[in-house]
């Protein structure tokens, strides 16, 4: 919960990590790597004082993240978007079953994001289907550039990605975040496109979908396609960081998404831990948008908008009423010692 | 010319020219000039044998988009009058052998990287100038509107009314009378893009084109900037980006990167 001048604001952390990036889990170089390109990105866009010695980033456990957002973090609640990695971690990067560990413990603290690979085509859809019976599902966390057995990446309108999806919606879930970000590792098949999300997005009315990181480097193309599908919403994530180093450009992404999708189609996201909340929300909740671009595109980021895209968004995708699970968080383990 | 790459060269070499030709090569990504985003890491000439390292942002930079950027330095050098072999090379990156290998013998993307999907890198090298296109057109009616001109105005002027005196545009319209109208460099830009895409750069053009080269209405002008605003937000905020990644590499090359 943050506070502003007597105001409560809810706050939903729509993208956030419980990882193990610990080199005994590397099965080859690109795990190493991987978790590399994620300090570069942690070091270069966080605070000086914010950064982390590279050992830290690599796993820093339970006690270490439960401070991190819910103690001084202002964040109430965590989606934690399952990325499984398996070719280059050998127990997979952040797991449903690593992340279950946590949601566990802080049921009503986490919204658990489960997944599925189209290209397992029959041969996961008992997995498929075991996940959603043994966990604890919110969602789904989808990962359109992982590797597998020589393909680089799928897209969401391959036939294969339509039955899961169908099966998902099927099996109650309401909310698909999409990972299409700066692009990490997709070959020729540009894999963080996102033009396929507009065919699901078409194709599937009753699901939404969540794209990570607006698209980008794919902004332009993310807002064309949200601005005509009502079922498509924006996670902030990686933009949030611009807060800080670039905050013309912060001011510039926001404006634009807010022109284009409106103020209650953009979702709050962390990466933790690539980016900490704590100073995300306190760089946001101290920002305003420069006069030049309120006018310029007839937008403006109140703390009404920002109380939206802080919790209220996503609350509203995952039916959580904020003032009932206020007193429910109030009550668990770490409500309660926030309170003392 | 801003740039601050190491380059070694043979006693009394003119560098001039060899830089300026690397200048003009770009990320296609972002429509910047290697050379302005730091990418080149340096720079050696020995007996007509040129030799570029590149560092881009992270060892994980898209395999394509650095493939279209080694391939492009490799073919500027070899422009370079007394050049008559060029190395590529790519450090760190992720792919730098398979890279290395393909641009320094010639061969396409499709051939390095077989299965890969797409084969040529033609369509997207296509669709990024595409966008670069809107970045630049942007700029432009960005200074043409903050220098007064109205969307009726900005649609009914020709490619002969826009001249540059010193580093500035000059519009004079049929009878009028010239206006300065913001920075030549943004006008040139737009009208080098526009010949890469082939549009119409003939006096009696229009100035403001769409991307097939049809003039707008001033009606359509207003939804036709937001798009191409968009674009220009999307590159721009995806340089800065690789620009924070970069920085910290040459802030620190022993971290982690």
């Amino acid at each position: 919960m943050y506070t502003h001048d007597g105001h409560d604001l809810f706050v939903i952390d729509g993208h956030m990590h419980f990882w193990d990036a610990n080199p005994e889990n590397w099965r080859t170089k690109y795990g190493e790597s991987w978790i590399k390109c994620f300090y570069a990105f942690h070091s270069s866009l966080s605070p000086a004082e914010e950064v982390w010695p590279f050992d830290k980033f690599c796993r820093y456990g339970e006690a270490v993240l439960v401070d991190d957002l819910f103690r001084n973090g202002y964040v109430d609640m965590g989606t934690l978007n399952s990325t499984y990695l398996y070719e280059f971690y050998k127990n997979g990067f952040n797991s449903h079953a690593q992340n279950n560990v946590i949601k566990t413990k802080y049921p009503n603290r986490f919204l658990l994001c489960g997944s599925f690979d189209p290209r397992d085509e029959e041969a996961g859809v008992d997995a498929f289907r075991s996940m959603m019976a043994d966990y604890p599902i919110n969602g789904l966390k989808l990962y359109t550039a992982e590797w597998k057995d020589g393909s680089r990446g799928w897209r969401l309108n391959d036939p294969w990605a339509y039955k899961y999806l169908a099966l998902a919606q099927e099996l109650g879930i309401k909310n698909i975040h999409v990972h299409k970000g700066p692009t990490v590792y997709p070959l020729s098949a540009d894999a963080f496109d996102v033009h396929d999300v507009d065919y699901a997005a078409t194709d599937f009315p009753e699901l939404n979908f969540i794209v990570e990181h607006v698209g980008l480097p794919r902004l332009d193309d993310f807002c064309w396609i949200a601005a005509q599908e009502s079922n498509v919403y924006a996670g902030l994530s990686v933009a949030m960081a611009f807060v800080h180093l670039r905050p013309r450009y912060f001011g510039e992404i926001i404006a634009n998404l807010l022109f284009w999708l409106g103020p209650d189609k953009l979702c709050f996201g962390s990466d933790y831990a690539i980016w900490s909340p704590k100073w995300l929300i306190e760089k946001f909740m101290a920002y305003q948008l420069p006069e030049d671009l309120k006018q310029e595109y007839h937008v403006d980021l109140t703390l009404d908008v920002k109380r939206k895209i802080l919790g209220e968004n996503m609350a509203r995708l995952y039916g959580i009423d904020v003032a009932a699970q206020t007193a429910i968080l109030s009550r668990d383990g770490i409500g309660a010692r926030l309170a003392g | 010319m801003p740039h601050n790459v190491p380059c070694d060269f043979p006693p009394g070499y003119d560098g001039t020219e060899i830089l300026q030709r690397l200048e003009r090569v770009l990320d296609p990504e972002l429509d910047e000039s290697v050379l302005h985003l730091g990418f080149v890491g340096a720079l050696r000439v020995r007996a007509g044998h040129a030799d570029v390292a590149l560092q881009l942002p992270t060892a994980w930079c898209a395999v394509n988009f650095a493939y279209l950027m080694a391939e492009d330095v490799r073919h500027a050098l070899l422009t370079v009058e007394g050049i008559r072999r060029a190395t590529v090379r790519l450090g760190d990156h992720c792919a730098a052998a398979e890279i290395e290998a393909a641009v320094n013998d010639g061969r396409p993307f499709a051939e390095a990287f077989p299965g890969e999907g797409a084969g040529s890198l033609a369509a997207l090298r296509l669709t990024f100038q595409r966008k670069g296109f809107f970045g630049r057109q942007e700029r432009l009616l960005r200074d043409l509107r903050a220098t007064g001109h109205s969307p009726a105005t900005i649609c009914a002027l020709r490619l002969g009314d826009a001249s540059v005196r010193n580093d500035t545009i000059v519009i004079r319209r049929p009878g009028g009378v010239p206006v300065e109208s913001g920075s030549a460099e943004v006008l040139l830009r737009y009208l080098e893009r526009r010949a890469e895409l082939g549009l119409d750069r003939s006096p009696a053009a229009p100035l403001i084109v769409d991307l097939d080269g049809a003039p707008l209405s001033a009606e359509r002008l207003e939804a036709h900037y937001q798009t191409a605003r968009t674009v220009r937000v999307a590159m721009e905020a995806n340089g800065s980006f690789c620009r924070a990644l970069l920085s910290l590499r040459d802030a620190n090359p022993a971290a982690p990167a």
